[in-house]
Formats: C-alpha cells, sequence, structure tokens
C-alpha cells in the first residue's frame, strides 16, 4: 500500500472517526514530487451535512445544487469522474487514493439509486444525468441506454445504507468528453469558500488544464459512524501531475525555444565537446519550483468555514526531511515521522506560498511497484473485423493477482466471445497457449443489442505470480446508419477503458484498487458522405425533369382543334355534361384521347 | 458464297456502318483527315497550332487571311476534335452529296466563305477554332429545309416550330461544353438558316462553271469519291454517279436516311458513334490486304457494287478481321491515352484536400542550441561505430549491434521517452534477416493513447549506406519534441536496423499480425495516423529534398500527405522537392512523361521503395524523405521540415481519407486522378475481352466453306503459331450441314486453362522457397520449361485427343477472357502492373492457329519456330533476366515478389496456354 493512500485512508479513518453529527467541512492539499519533474498535486475537499438537515433541506457545506438534484432522482450514492490524459504507472508508481477517485477518459458516472424496479431506476437515472449534465456543463445526457451498464461486481458502496432500500447500480462512461475549465468552474462552485480561499485558490483553470494527467472527482454518500447518526458526505478531489519544466514556462512566452547555447547542459567529459558539439547531461538534481512558478498564484489563506484540527493541517509536502524547503513566515511546519512528510498550517488571510531550491536528490519518496499492469489495444487492421488484446502484467514474483476486469463495448462493435483466448507468458519470455477458463473464475457477459444497448463484460481473473496474460478476442465492426455518425470531422469511435478493480492486497482491509486502461480508438467504415449528397441532387433533377414531362403528358386530355374551341365556347353546364360524356366514354372503354 | 443467315444476329449491321464510311465523298474525307493532322499536330509543342490558325480578331488583317480557312480544321483537344467530327461528317457528307464536291469545296473554302465567315466572326474577341461552326452552319440550313417540308413538331398542344431545333442543340451544347462560343454557334445557325432560305445562292458559283471546271479536268474520273455538280439533280437519296441501278438502294441508306433525319446534334452524334471506330482504320488496314483488287474506287461500276455486296454479306470480315482490328485500336488507343496524360489539359494542379492539415502555418522552432545536441548525438553514436569496427572488426555496414542499440535507447530514456525493443528474424531465399528494433514514445501530454505519428530512422538506408545524421536527426527532435505540450497525438520514433525488414517487422507487430519469429510489442499506443521516415546518409549540406512515395504492391499514400511535404519543404522552407529520381525537372512534356512512367516502373514491380512501404497495407500514409545534392540546406533545415510535417499531422482531426489514393504524380505539383487514367489500361484489357468474345462467337459456327472466294483470306501470316494437325483440320472442313451451330466442347479447354494456372504457382512456390544461389540456374531451368512444355503439351494433345480447330479456339478464348477479367480488375488496384502485363501480353490477342492450307510445310515450321522464340520472349523469367533481373534477397522483396508474382504467373500460363 503506498504511503499516500495509506495517509489518505489515514485522513478518512480519522475524519469518520470525528465525524460528528453536526456538519463540517475539511480540505487538503498533498504535494509529492514525482520522477522526470512531475509534481502531483492531490487537493480534497470534505464536507458534511447530517441526514436530518438534508432531508429537511437546510443545506450549510453541502452545495445546495447538487442536494436537490440528488433528491430529485432518488440518487443515494454518487460517483462522478473527469478524467484527462493517462497515469504514467511506470514512472510515477501507484495511482493516488489507489485509483478510486479516478475516472476513464472522459466523464464517469456510476450511482445507486433507490427505485422500486429497473425501469424506474433507469428513469430515475435519466433524470440524474440531464440535471448534472446542465451542473456540470458536460454531455452527460448523452449517457443513454447504449451507454448504460449494471456492472454486477466492479463496483463497491462506498457508504452506509439502510438495509430496506432498493438500490439499483447504474454505470455510464463518455470516453470522447472533453473536460476543460467549464467543467472545473461548476466544481469549485459546489465548494464552501467557491475557490476564493483555502487551497482550492490555486485551482487555476490554465494551469490545471496544462497538466499531463488531471482527474476530478465528486463522490455522495452516505456515512453513518454510529447507526442511528448518520450524515450525507461530498468528497471532492482534484488530482493533477503537473510537468514543473512546462509549469514554469513565464504565461506569455510558452513556447519551448531551444535553450541559449550558453545555458545548455552538456557533458563534458566527452572527448569530443566543444562549444558547438553538447552531448545533453540531463540534470539529476531536484529541480527547484513554487507554489507561484509552478500554480501562478499563492494560496490565499486558509477558508475561513474548514475545521481546524489541531493534528490535521491543510497543506502537505511529500520529500524527504533534509530536502530544503522555504515557506512564507507564519506557517507552521509539521514534520510527520516517516520522514518523507512535512505539513503546514495556514493562517487567515495571509498568503502562503512555498519554495523549493534545486539541489541534488539523495534520497528519494519510494514509489511502490504497481500490483498489476494493465493495457488494451485494439489489434488487426482493416475495417470489416478486429481483435482486442488485452495484456495484465503481474509484476510481483510471488503473488497472483485477483481482479475484476469489467469493461463495456459500444453496440456497433460485436464482439465473438468464443474467440476469447489466453496466452501466458513467463519472465522467461516463452508465450503457452492456454484455455481462457485457466484464468477466468467467473465471467458475466451480456450482449449487446443494436442500437439499444451495449456489450456488457465482467471476468473475475486471476493472474499467476511472474507473468503476463494475454487475453485475445476477436470482433466485427457493424456498419452504421448513415445518419448515426457524428455530423462533423471525426478520428473514430471512442470505445470506453476497461475497469479493473483489485482487492487490497494486503488483505487488511477491503478498501479495492482500481486502474483503468486507456480509452480506445475504433475506426468504422465511413461512407464518402458528399456521395450521397450528389446521387439525391442527380438523381432528384432527373426525376423532376422526367416526372414533370411524363406527369403532364399522363395527366393532359388531348383534343382535336375543333373540340377545343368547342370546349371553350361551351358554358359551365356544357363543360359540366361535357366531362360526364368524358366520363362514360372512359367506362365504356373509349379512349377520349384524340391526337 | 458463305451464308450469312449462318451468323448470329448483330444489332446493327456493320457492314452499312463500313459502307458508309466507305462511301463518303471526298471533300468530306479532305476535311475529316484535315482535322485529324491538325489534331496530331496539335500534339508537338514547339509550334502552337491554335496560335497559328484559329481567328483572333486583333490578328485580321490581309496577312492573316488564311486563318479564315485554318480555323475549323484546329481543336482545342481531343474531344474537341472528335465530337465536332462526329457531328461534321453525315452533315458534310450530305451537303456534298447533294450540291456536289466542288460546290461545297467553294463554298467552304474560298472566296464565297470569307464574306460568309467574316459577318459572324469578326466581331468576337475570343479565338475561334473549330468545325463546330460549319456543324451549326449545316444544322441551320438542313432545319430551314425540314421546315419546308414538316413545318412543326408538335409536343402536346404546343406546335413547336422545326426550324428551331438547332437554338435547342445550340443551348444545350453551350450547357454541356465548357467553352464553347454561343454566339459563334448562334451566329453560324443564322447564316444556315439565310443559305437554307436561298438568301445566299448568290455566293453559289455559277453552275456552269462548274460543270466547265469539271468537264475540262475530267474531276470525276482522275478523283475517287468525287461527286459531281450533276450529283445534285438525283437529290439526297441519289446513289453514287457510277451506280446505274437503284436496286440496292433501299437497304444500305436507309441507314443514312434515318440518322440524318435527326436534327438533334446529339443524334448525329450517336448515329456517328457508331461508325466512328471503324473509320480511321479502315482505309489503311483493311483494304489492301482484305479487299485487294476489289477496291471500291476502281473505276468499274460492277466491281465496285460487288465489292460493296461482299463487304455485307462477309461474316470473315466480321469475326475474324474486325475483333483483331478492335483489339488493335483498344491498345494503341490504350497507349495514346497515356502518353496523353502528361499535358496540361489532362493532368491536374495538385492542392491540399484535407484543410486540417495546414501544412506550413506554424514556425518551426527547431535550430540553435539543438545543433549542439545534433552534432554530440552524432559524436556520440560515431564513437560507438568506430569501436564496434576496431573490436570485431565488422566494420559500419554490419547488423546493428547490441551497443548501439543500447546508447539509443539510453538517449531516449534520458529524455524522457517511452523505450522498448523487437526482436525479429526472417529467413527468406535461405538468407537470415535478424535485428532488433528500437522504438520510444513520447506520449502526448494530455493524449488519451488513440493516435500516434510514427517517425522513423532506420540505420541503414534503403541504398544500405550507413544512416548516421538521420538516426542522430530523430534523436535530437526526439528530446526536442518531448519539451513541446501541444500534440494531441503520441508519436513514435522507430529506430530498425535496415530500411526493409525491420521496419515490416514492427508495423506487422503493431497491429499483431507478426509471424512467429517476430517478438510482439511491449509497449503500444493508438491507431497510427501518418508516417515519416528521414534519411541523412551524407555528411554534406544537401540542396533539395526527394520524397518517395510507392508504397508495396503499388499502394500509394493519401495525396494530402505528399503535397503537403512538398508544400512544407518548397513553400515554407525554401528547400526543392524531387521525385522519381528526377532532379532535372524542367516540367517539359518528356520530363514530366518520365517521371510519370518511372512512378508507374515502381509501382508496377510493387516492391518496398523504403521503411515508409511497409506501412502502406495497413493504410498508414507514410513517406520517406531523402536530402540530396550538394547545397546549403543543412540537417536543421530537415529537422524543421520534419517539425513542420508533424504539426501539420498533428492537427488532422480525421485519418487521412479527403485527397487520392489513386494518382500518377509527373511533377510535385501536378498529378493524373484514376478517372483520367485508368481507360487506358481498361482499354489495353478490353482488348483481350474482345477477343475472346469474338473466338466464343465463332466456335459456335462451323466454319464456312474454305472454298469460298470470300473466305480465302488468309489469316495474317505475321504472327502464327505452331501448326495443328492438318488431318483434323481437313477433316472438319468437309461437314455441310444446314444447320450451321453446333456444341462446344468445354471439357477438355477448361481442364487445360484451369489446370496450366494451377500449374504457375508451382514456380512461385519454387522461387519463394529456394535459397537465393539457386535463383540463376532456377530460372534458366524455367526458361527451358517455357520452351518445351508448350510443345510437349500440344503434341501430346494432338496425338491423344486430336485437338480441333474449335477446342484451339476455345482454349484461347477461355485464356483470353480470364486475362481481360483479370487484367480490368488489377488495373483498379494496381494501374501500373495491369497496363505493364497488358502490353507484354498483347501479342497472345493476334497468336493464331496455322492454317496449314494456305501455308507450305517449310514455311509453317518456320514461322512456328519465329513465333514461339517471340512469345519465349514475352515471358516472364526472360523479361527478368533481360531486364538485369533483380532478385529479392531480401525480406521484402521477397514479401512483395510474391504477391507480384501471383501476377506473373498468372501471365505465364497465358503463354503456355496459347501456344
Amino acid at each position: 500500500m503506498t504511503v499516500l493512500s495509506s495517509l489518505a485512508l489515514l485522513f478518512l479513518v480519522a475524519l469518520s472517526s470525528l465525524t460528528s453529527a453536526t456538519s463540517d467541512y475539511h480540505e487538503s492539499l498533498i504535494l509529492q514530487p514525482l520522477p522526470q519533474s512531475s509534481l502531483l498535486a492531490s487537493f480534497n475537499f470534505r464536507s458534511n451535512e447530517t441526514q436530518e438537515s438534508f432531508d429537511e433541506r437546510h443545506f450549510r457545506y453541502f452545495p445546495r445544487a447538487l442536494g436537490q438534484i440528488l433528491r430529485h432522482a432518488n440518487t443515494k450514492e454518487l460517483h462522478l469522474r473527469f478524467t484527462t490524459g493517462r497515469w504514467d504507472a511506470e514512472s510515477w508508481g501507484p495511482r493516488p487514493w489507489n485509483g478510486t477517485k479516478e475516472g476513464s477518459t472522459g466523464v464517469e458516472l456510476w450511482a445507486w439509486i433507490d427505485a422500486p424496479d429497473d425501469e424506474a431506476a433507469f428513469a430515475k437515472w435519466i433524470t440524474l444525468t440531464q440535471s448534472l449534465s446542465g451542473l456540470f456543463c458536460a454531455s452527460l445526457n448523452f449517457i443513454d441506454s447504449t451507454r448504460t451498464t449494471r456492472p454486477v461486481a466492479s463496483f463497491e458502496l462506498m457508504g452506509d445504507h439502510s438495509a430496506s432500500s432498493n438500490l439499483h447500480l447504474l454505470h455510464g462512461t463518455l470516453p470522447g468528453e472533453v473536460v476543460c475549465t467549464e467543467n472545473l468552474t461548476p466544481f469549485l462552485k459546489l465548494l464552501p469558500c467557491k475557490g476564493k480561499a483555502g487551497v482550492a485558490s490555486l485551482l487555476d483553470g490554465h494551469k490545471l488544464f496544462d497538466a499531463s494527467w488531471q482527474s476530478m472527482s465528486v463522490d455522495v454518500s452516505p456515512v453513518c459512524p454510529h447507526p442511528d447518526e448518520c450524515s450525507v458526505q461530498i468528497d471532492q478531489t482534484v488530482d493533477i501531475v503537473l510537468d514543473i519544466d512546462r509549469s514554469k514556462r513565464p504565461r506569455d512566452n510558452p513556447i519551448p525555444r531551444p535553450v541559449p547555447a550558453d545555458q545548455l547542459a552538456c557533458d563534458t567529459s566527452k572527448p569530443y565537446h566543444s562549444d558547438d558539439t553538447c552531448y545533453p547531461l540531463e540534470s539529476t538534481a531536484e529541480k527547484s519550483w513554487s507554489l507561484t512558478d509552478i500554480f501562478g498564484r499563492t494560496i490565499s489563506g486558509a477558508c475561513p468555514l474548514a475545521d481546524d484540527h489541531a493534528h490535521e493541517d491543510p497543506v502537505c509536502l511529500r520529500v524527504p526531511h533534509e530536502r530544503e524547503v522555504h515557506v512564507a513566515p507564519g506557517a507552521v511546519e509539521t514534520k510527520k515521522s516517516d520522514g518523507f512528510t512535512r505539513c503546514f498550517t495556514l493562517q487567515p488571510s495571509t498568503p502562503f506560498d512555498l519554495t523549493i531550491p534545486e539541489q541534488e536528490a539523495t534520497t528519494q519518496v519510494p514509489l511502490e511497484e504497481p500490483v498489476l499492469r494493465a493495457e488494451r489495444t485494439i489489434v488487426g487492421n482493416g475495417q470489416e473485423r478486429g481483435g482486442m488484446r488485452i495484456i495484465f502484467d503481474n509484476p510481483s514474483d510471488t503473488n497472483a493477482v485477483d481482479f475484476i476486469y469489467f469493461e463495456t463495448l459500444p453496440w456497433f462493435l460485436r464482439p465473438f466471445v468464443h474467440t476469447l483466448q489466453a496466452t501466458i507468458t513467463g519472465r522467461d519470455g516463452v508465450r503457452r497457449q492456454v484455455p481462457a477458463s485457466e484464468f477466468i473464475k467467473e465471467s458475466f457477459y451480456k450482449p449487446a443489442i443494436d442500437r439499444e444497448r451495449g456489450t456488457q463484460l465482467e471476468l473475475a481473473l486471476s493472474v499467476p505470480a511472474a507473468s503476463t496474460v494475454t487475453l485475445t478476442y476477436d470482433f466485427e465492426k457493424a456498419i452504421l446508419r448513415y445518419t448515426e455518425y457524428p455530423p462533423d470531422a471525426n478520428r473514430g469511435f471512442n470505445v470506453a477503458p476497461a475497469v479493473i478493480k483489485m482487492g487490497s492486497h494486503d488483505g487488511q482491509n477491503n478498501h479495492p484498487i482500481y486502474i483503468r486502461t486507456t480509452s480506445l480508438l475504433l475506426q468504422l467504415p465511413t461512407p464518402d458522405f458528399s456521395m450521397p449528397y450528389n446521387v439525391i441532387i442527380l438523381t432528384s433533377t432527373v426525376i423532376a425533369l422526367a416526372f414533370g414531362s411524363i406527369f403532364n403528358l399522363l395527366v393532359r386530355r388531348f383534343v382535336t382543334a375543333d373540340e377545343a374551341s368547342a370546349l371553350l365556347a361551351q358554358t359551365v353546364k356544357g363543360r359540366l355534361s361535357g366531362k360526364i360524356i368524358a366520363i362514360r366514354d372512359k367506362i365504356k372503354g373509349k379512349s377520349a384521347k384524340t391526337e | 458464297m458463305a451464308t450469312p443467315a449462318a451468323l448470329p444476329p448483330l444489332p446493327f449491321n456493320p457492314s452499312r456502318v463500313r459502307t458508309y464510311v466507305l462511301r463518303l465523298p471526298l471533300f468530306t474525307r479532305l476535311v475529316l483527315l484535315a482535322i485529324i493532322i491538325f489534331w496530331l499536330l496539335e500534339l508537338q509543342t514547339v509550334w502552337s497550332v491554335v496560335q497559328w490558325g484559329s481567328i483572333i480578331p486583333e490578328e485580321a488583317g490581309f496577312g492573316t487571311m488564311y486563318r479564315l480557312n485554318t480555323y475549323p480544321f484546329i481543336h482545342l483537344g481531343f474531344f474537341h476534335a472528335f465530337l465536332n467530327v462526329l457531328a461534321l461528317t453525315p452533315l458534310l457528307e450530305r451537303f456534298e452529296a447533294e450540291h456536289g464536291t466542288l460546290t461545297a469545296v467553294a463554298l467552304f473554302i474560298g472566296p464565297g466563305a470569307y464574306i460568309l465567315i467574316e459577318k459572324f466572326v469578326l466581331h468576337r474577341n475570343t479565338a475561334v477554332t473549330g468545325a463546330s461552326i460549319w456543324v451549326f452552319l449545316l444544322l441551320g440550313s438542313e432545319a430551314i429545309r425540314t421546315f419546308k417540308s414538316n413545318p412543326y413538331f408538335s409536343l402536346g398542344p404546343y406546335k413547336i416550330p422545326t426550324w428551331t431545333s438547332p437554338l435547342f442543340a445550340c443551348a444545350l451544347v453551350s450547357i454541356l461544353v465548357p467553352n464553347t462560343s454561343f454566339l459563334g454557334h448562334l451566329c453560324a445557325i443564322l447564316v444556315g438558316y439565310l443559305l437554307g432560305l436561298g438568301a445566299l445562292k448568290f455566293f453559289v458559283p455559277p453552275e456552269k462553271i462548274l460543270r466547265w471546271i469539271e468537264g475540262k479536268l475530267n474531276l470525276l474520273g482522275r478523283l475517287p469519291h468525287y461527286v459531281s455538280v450533276d450529283q445534285k439533280t438525283y437529290g439526297r437519296y441519289g446513289v453514287l454517279p457510277t451506280t446505274t441501278t437503284g436496286g440496292e438502294r433501299g437497304t444500305p441508306m436507309s441507314f443514312l436516311g434515318t440518322s440524318q433525319r435527326l436534327v438533334n446534334v446529339v443524334g448525329v452524334a450517336a448515329a456517328a458513334a457508331v461508325s466512328r471506330p471503324v473509320q480511321p482504320t479502315i482505309p489503311p488496314h483493311h483494304q489492301p490486304n482484305h479487299h485487294g483488287t476489289t477496291s471500291p474506287n476502281a473505276p468499274d461500276p460492277m466491281a465496285l457494287k460487288s465489292a460493296v455486296r461482299k463487304l455485307r454479306s462477309n461474316p470473315h470480315f466480321l469475326f475474324v478481321h474486325l475483333p483483331h482490328i478492335l483489339s488493335f485500336i483498344c491498345i494503341v488507343a490504350g497507349v495514346v491515352w497515356l502518353l496523353l496524360l502528361p499535358l496540361n489539359d489532362y493532368s491536374r494542379q495538385t492542392y491540399i484536400s484535407e484543410n486540417a492539415l495546414l501544412p506550413g502555418q506554424v514556425h518551426a522552432y527547431f535550430s540553435g542550441s539543438e545543433q549542439h545536441v545534433f552534432r554530440g548525438y552524432k559524436k556520440e553514436l560515431e564513437g560507438i561505430l568506430v569501436g564496434q569496427t576496431e573490436e570485431g572488426r565488422e566494420g559500419r555496414n554490419d547488423e546493428f549491434t547490441p551497443a548501439v542499440s543500447g546508447k539509443i535507447q539510453s538517449v531516449l530514456k534520458a529524455a524522457g521517452l517511452k523505450v522498448a525493443t523487437q526482436n525479429y528474424e526472417y529467413t527468406s531465399s535461405g538468407l537470415t534477416h535478424q535485428g532488433q528494433n528500437v522504438y520510444a514514445i513520447i506520449q502526448a501530454p494530455r493524449g488519451d493513447a488513440t493516435e500516434a505519428i510514427v517517425l522513423v530512422a532506420a540505420w541503414k538506408t534503403v541504398d544500405d549506406e550507413l544512416n548516421l545524421n538521420g538516426v542522430s536527426l530523430a534523436l535530437t527532435l526526439a528530446r526536442y519534441f518531448k519539451r513541446w505540450s501541444l500534440w494531441s497525438k503520441d508519436i513514435i520514433f522507430l529506430f530498425p536496423p535496415d530500411s526493409k525488414a525491420g521496419t515490416q517487422a514492427w508495423v506487422d507487430a503493431y497491429h499483431d499480425m507478426q509471424p512467429a519469429f517476430v517478438q510482439p510489442l511491449p509497449l503500444k499506443s493508438g491507431a497510427l495516423q501518418g508516417g515519416l521516415v528521414i534519411e541523412y546518409p551524407f555528411d554534406h549540406r544537401f540542396e533539395s529534398l526527394h520524397i518517395l512515395y510507392d508504397g508495396v504492391n503499388g499502394q500509394l499514400p493519401n495525396l494530402d500527405l505528399f503535397n503537403t511535404a512538398v508544400s512544407i519543404a518548397s513553400g515554407q522552407m525554401g528547400i526543392g522537392a524531387n521525385l522519381q529520381e528526377m532532379w532535372d525537372h524542367n516540367d517539359s512534356y518528356e520530363m514530366r512523361l518520365q517521371t510519370m512512367m518511372r512512378g508507374m516502373v515502381k509501382q508496377g514491380f510493387g516492391y518496398a521503395t523504403g521503411p515508409h512501404s511497409s506501412f502502406m497495407p495497413y493504410h498508414i500514409d507514410a513517406i520517406t524523405l531523402q536530402p540530396k545534392g550538394d547545397g546549403w540546406q543543412d540537417e536543421m533545415a530537415l529537422g524543421r521540415t520534419v517539425e513542420s510535417l508533424c504539426r501539420s499531422l498533428n492537427n488532422l482531426l480525421e485519418h487521412l481519407h479527403q485527397s487520392f489514393f489513386f494518382y500518377l504524380l509527373m511533377q510535385t505539383n501536378r498529378f493524373v486522378s484514376i478517372g483520367t487514367y485508368l481507360p487506358s489500361a481498361m482499354l489495353i484489357a478490353g482488348n483481350f475481352t474482345i477477343m475472346a468474345i469474338a473466338l466464343w462467337l465463332r466456335t459456335g459456327y462451323y466454319p464456312y466453306s474454305q472454298q469460298s472466294p470470300v473466305g480465302s483470306p488468309v489469316e495474317k501470316p505475321t504472327k502464327e503459331e505452331q501448326a495443328a494437325d492438318p488431318p483434323k483440320t481437313s477433316n472438319d472442313t468437309p461437314k455441310p450441314d444446314t444447320k450451321n451451330i453446333r456444341e462446344r466442347q468445354l471439357a477438355l479447354p477448361l481442364t487445360l486453362v484451369v489446370g496450366l494456372h494451377l500449374l504457375g504457382l508451382l514456380p512461385l512456390y519454387i522461387f519463394n522457397h529456394i535459397p537465393h544461389t539457386y535463383y540463376n540456374p532456377a530460372t534458366y531451368t524455367t526458361i527451358l520449361a517455357n520452351a518445351v512444355l508448350p510443345l510437349l503439351l500440344s503434341s501430346s494433345l494432338t496425338l491423344t485427343h486430336g485437338l480441333s480447330t474449335q477446342q484451339s479456339h476455345l482454349i484461347k478464348s477461355f485464356s483470353l477472357l480470364t486475362l481481360g477479367l483479370f487484367l480490368s480488375a488489377l488495373a483498379t488496384l494496381n494501374f501500373s502492373l495491369s497496363f505493364m502485363i497488358g502490353l507484354l501480353c498483347a501479342p497472345l490477342s493476334f497468336v493464331n492457329r496455322i492454317n496449314p492450307h494456305s501455308v507450305s510445310a517449310p514455311l509453317r515450321h518456320v514461322l512456328a519456330v519465329l513465333a514461339l522464340v517471340l512469345l519465349n520472349l514475352l515471358s516472364p523469367p526472360v523479361v527478368l533476366v533481360v531486364a538485369c533481373a533483380y532478385f529479392g534477397v531480401d525480406v521484402e522483396s521477397v514479401l512483395t515478389q510474391a504477391a507480384f508474382g501471383w501476377d506473373v504467373w498468372g501471365v505465364w500460363t497465358q503463354v503456355v496456354v496459347c501456344t
């Protein structure tokens, strides 16, 4: 278990125990430099509201807008994720919060809805997505029946729920959704201090969305420390991995021009080193940075609404204790016993800044090996068929990894489950084909229905120690109706990432670990859209011309000139009788037409 | 006399068309000839015929009066000429037939015409060319004539005066055909009306004078096809002056009569189109060898008449000679079509079709201290290479060594990229190619791993030179690109040890399609959107960029990618761009043609021209950039070009799809698209199909009596084939049957054709599996087998089964049919290959069995041997040897040659079958 996540758990446990029946608010920021000049910043905001005041619509810290939506949609527990980029587990180690506060690329939403049956639950779900769509300025309203699944084993209730409620879990993903500032603004508005004070004041859209990886989450769940004392808790997090070099570039000159030749760090030990020849030396020193450099602003004092717990300081920095850190005057530094964590208190309405000078790294904050690496890619070529390849790599030499693999596929991707095959590669690099059932302990498969619902596949898998398991299956790409293609330029269709849920590997508690694969791009056979247009225009013109003249010839009655003049001379009565005669002729079978 | 009833009915009677064409009067012929000659003259570029002969009002004067006579003969292009010829022929023929040649000459060319034409021409500004003026003039006068006899169309209640019809035609033409002079046509029609109304009678020279001239010069006797002034008294249905009876009048003329009733230009064109293919070739080709003595221009009227009759009732011509002629025309037209393509009228200027690319719209910053880094990397790599040379005595041209691979990995890792390696091993032709690909991925800072661009720098270029600068440049670029945050797609840097196998192994593994001896990739990214290959195998500065774009099996990258590269190199960076090794391209016709031909040859062979070629089968567009020449551009300029190209590709929202995938490039900024060049290969493929159908038709009927004087014609003895056994053929001849339809014996020919095609798999297998050292003997063995196998086969066939004429025709028919089908299908995929094979196989259409009755035995044998030698010369192995046989020693060539081999062996079987 990573130190970071254990720290978070510590928070959780501490807070849970301290949570009283009164509402409260707490916020924190953890900064941790990562290898390759990256910086992880984890913001956490948590507020409570007692169940009684929530039911009475009396909101203090809990955001009213969200509370009303949840009540309206009968939602007991809500999890919403906005994520961009991908977590580089190889360099950065395990995910913050063990992946529990992270979503798949784009927007992911799952919720437990109290409803008598599935139909009612789905109706409430639609209500929920539509409302959240408006609240968060995201296209959540596009989560329709084809994108909604009901996972069986992949997600667990976080909060404490009464046994009497009839909860339905619904899950939806929008892998193509672009997360940007319009999602951040409503997110900040849910906070009691609205990003004006406290650690939230660091959150600036420009810097936040320049991050290499970034995830925002909203979790709402009921928490009952005592059976009769329940409260509704909202937990908001923002996790970002910033590139220190990139963030330090001035905003008015962000172009990474080649550095001047005299500032180039060169390996002078090379024999060929000269004024115009330079083998670049990547410096091993820890980069210098400050909050102002990275975020473009300072923390503007503590949020006055936050509860001050004597032993919980809002800003924590995880660097070795021997590392030199300068802080703004007035802040109190507390060094934790683990040797890597130090925390700072904030003064109300006093700006807080934190500066770390460049220093040769002697010790590093240890990064744990991820429990499992997963990679999912589409293989094959051509527009008709393809294959999915999922690689699970267990780096541990001793423990097998058990996990639940959950994926949803859009209906236009039709998997052939009978082609599911597994190969296992040991550390010796020899691939062996084995029956998939050797790894798959349980499976839940719900096939797609065209234009109604997508495929849902949940597998309980076990990967042996020190080995790599590759699952492959083939699929077929459906041909869409031409109105089903997106109207504008598109690079393909996004397939939602797979979600992997592992039990905690230390076995002490059952807090799960989540990892998610990257999303996929599915190239469907795309027609030349200008062709139907051309065909329609051409055929319409031809048909209009042909139809016009033929219809005219068919409908028009041809008479001789004499008849015509006679007809013209006739009165209304005469014309009527003439028509009657014509009809009579027709009935008799005589042709009234004369050339 | 052969019985025409024995032949299948045709939708129209071609002999009538032929008659019609043969009977075109003198002046009409001359006009048509002049038009064609002038059109051919326009093909050369030295002397602008259009400039010389068209009417340009500014240049009107006494010195340029000749223009008034020349402009109708001069056209602006093939289609202009063709359409006008179609439309003019029937009209002019009719006019001349009615008014006499002399009158026509006098009216259309001569002082009278000046006044006629001046009226409607000189007040216009544009240069006037083309015979369409005449067409409309004649149409106008015809319309007046029709109006006199038949004043109205009645369409419903409306009555439309018939004299308006040329106006409709004129309007239609000006709408449908671009760049037509509506006003000019209108004026022509007006004058035509005047002529038809008789208002211009005074221009017509007095009949007396004409008669006098005619009589004095004895024109009627001297000139063939001359129409006398007297002739006009016969009216339009008059027969040729030499014919005395009107007995034959009804049938042959009805065709003309009906067609000429059509006042609409379209109608006329349609009718004339029927006559067209035969028209230009019949006189030179047919008259000498078919008719011989009974040419229609002989003075004896009876002889002429019988010749005409013979022609009409001569099925031999229709089913034996006509297909030959048609096939020949197809081939000639196909080749001529191809030769026309480099002209400005048929090729197009390139353009960027995908707007998202925005080539050259960004500033490229790759310069300054990056060059120091570049030198540093280069020195570092050089150091390792030198060390290798000293230690292992392996030299710089050896395999990609682990030390180099390790250095590249460490450099990339230091730059912060994700690095992985892939081992591969290919065995082909007894040679083993193994190596290790190193590749690294810059993960797009905010990307989701769904798309990627590939940058390839191979250690060895296509020409097997050490690509040290290219690899160093790629490493520097990797370090430089890593700093940018704007990438929306991952960028993959691939360093294969060679240019052919390594890239192929990597791309195959990327799509999980790799063979067993190629490792799967440990690290992957999203769908590949584009590929760039950098080659810089020398140390000095370069002058221009050579862009390679041909893929495996003749596949091409999207034209937009090529255009982007050209526009960035020449537009943004000021580096010239070349293609197809044309270093001094001066945009002349010859240079364009040469460029196009080189492109076609490469496409036709279909082997990989560089690392980029391996990407094409996976629908990944890729090109290779090769610096060439000695100039002042340094590696940083190449780096900036690559940077700008990557920025353009990074902009792409969709996979490259907007522009063409099928094109022929003839200059960096000119191309021909598939719609324009495809007919060329299709015509050539069509010639086989025509022959096959004709042979099929022939086999359904008994050969008509050999004693018939008409049937006697010799099948052209130039390219005869091996003789069949005489007794069988003579057995066939004396079968008098009232019903001439007979069953086809399909079993033997079908088996033979299928079997021989399958036999083609054998050399394919052998050549792909034997070690390369045995290639030479194998080739010669194949040549020998080629020579012997047909002889054995045919003799054994004739001895055991008794191969009848019908069966041999069927065999040929089937093989030609397969060939035709195969080539036309292939033309849509690989135009150049289809075209080349089509040309190589062209003689097959004209190969026949020697008629044992007509040729003496020694001559027959000589001919047979000659033909055999000829065909063997055309067979693939010989072509291969003659063309300095390039045998694929490495994987790519073998792989591509396997694909190519299929086609080649397909052809080879055709050769076997037809002998």
